[in-house]
């Protein structure tokens, strides 16, 4: 069985992929919760790993990758509880859709995985030049410093949509993603932010996270 | 193939691959088939591009007008987006077949902090005749249009310019809080932004 190769226990790993699976390995949880994850990593990866190639950009591909590990990891776990959770027929035929949508959203981060490898192809130029050139949006992730003003304010507080034009699409604090954030969540220290927006409103966004302005 | 061809014909792959993973989960969550069958419209089509755009690389590699790793790049994106696409068609897959589906499932997918709309826009709605560079609705709903729908035609990321129209079926993503007013907006119940 193709899948069962990308099982944690099996094969040579990349230092990320090794580092992320001992963290998370055995973690006891529903599958609701699984499959909301994977659901979310699904939609989130696919912007990001295009965007990671359409601007060229290597932090974000970094990013496709510890997701793509995530959703390795996500993919077993929902797995074994499955078939633990089959007590009959009935039971077994329900949760084979689940399944089959587990693996779905794993088969979509592999290939968000495989769409940043083409970065390492060491292009001359990137694939779409004039479209970067055109669009007035792009992506970028930043890191909250703990000297920023930020620290502890909500995005709703800090009114970042309409002072800077910049969507937070995900944060990353530590080992978890909060995807498409709520207006409420507050920014931490260490939080890494990935925003998309105009660039100017990006760079000022960089510059009050970094804590080098006192506001937005 | 000219530069400006392969980036239109790249940029469609996108959109459409993003566009097809968020149909996909909703044809789940509204149990909607029509959605779903949606999925398999645009499977088929991204399978056409991939075929075309390849054999574009292809040649153009052999005519020396783009180099093996510029040809090679093109090739393995096509390649990925179709295997989204697939993967969107076997998430869609679960709601045309005629299994019950799991409650854990529907709830699973309903408690995402993301949320993703279909909606019409009625002749009574203020968003018509609108451009959507004027409404800011990102700030002032949380949400925003992914694509349009007009008659058979498809806009995917629809720039400031579009103007929204009556009987435009959009499509929107954004924040849980922002699904009420958005559409109220849209329905005409609210005129205001």
């Amino acid at each position: 069985m193709k899948e069962m190769e990308k099982s944690p226990s099996r094969g040579k790993l990349p230092k990320w992929k090794e580092e992320e699976l001992e963290e998370v390995e055995y973690e006891p949880r529903s599958i609701k919760d699984i499959l909301i994850e994977m659901k979310n990593i699904s939609e989130l990866i696919v912007d990001l790993a295009y965007s990671s190639l359409l601007f060229d950009n290597k932090e974000l591909a970094e990013e496709v990758k510890y997701l793509e590990a995530r959703m390795d990891t996500l993919n077993y776990e929902i797995r074994l509880i499955a078939m633990m959770a089959a007590r009959n027929k009935r039971d077994a035929e329900r949760l084979t859709a689940i399944l089959q949508i587990a693996e779905a959203a794993e088969t979509i981060s592999d290939a968000a995985g495989d769409i940043v490898d083409i970065i390492s192809l060491k292009l001359d130029h990137p694939i779409l030049p004039r479209l970067i050139r055109e669009s007035d949006e792009t992506i970028k992730k930043l890191v909250v410093s703990d000297k920023s003003k930020a620290c502890n304010k909500s995005i709703a507080e800090l009114r970042v949509a309409s002072e800077t034009g910049v969507r937070i699409i995900t944060i990353r604090r530590g080992k978890k993603w909060i995807y498409a954030p709520k207006k409420d969540e507050k920014l931490r220290a260490g939080d890494i932010v990935v925003g998309v927006g105009p660039k100017e409103g990006l760079d000022k966004f960089n510059a009050f996270l970094e804590g080098k302005t006192e506001g937005l | 193939m000219s530069e400006e061809e392969a980036e239109k014909m790249l940029l469609d792959l996108k959109e459409k691959a993003e566009l097809m993973v968020d149909l996909a989960y909703s044809s789940l969550i509204y149990n909607n088939k029509e959605l779903a069958e949606e999925v398999y419209e645009l499977e088929e089509h991204i399978d056409k591009l991939k075929d075309e755009l390849q054999k574009l690389a292809i040649e153009d590699a052999k005519k020396g007008e783009l180099n093996l790793n510029e040809a090679l790049a093109i090739i393995k994106l096509a390649t990925s987006t179709e295997m989204i696409a697939d993967a969107a068609r076997d998430i869609a897959d679960v709601q045309l077949r005629e299994i019950e589906l799991h409650p854990i499932l529907k709830e699973s997918l309903l408690e995402t902090d993301e949320i993703f709309l279909r909606v019409t826009i009625s002749p009574n709605s203020i968003l018509k005749n609108k451009k959507l560079g004027e409404l800011h609705l990102a700030s002032e709903t949380g949400m925003w249009v992914i694509a349009i729908k007009r008659g058979d035609k498809w806009i995917y990321d629809p720039g400031k310019d579009v103007c929204l129209k009556e009987n435009d079926v959009v499509f929107v993503k954004g924040n849980k809080e922002g699904k009420e007013h958005f559409l109220a907006l849209a329905e005409g119940r609210e005129k205001e932004l």
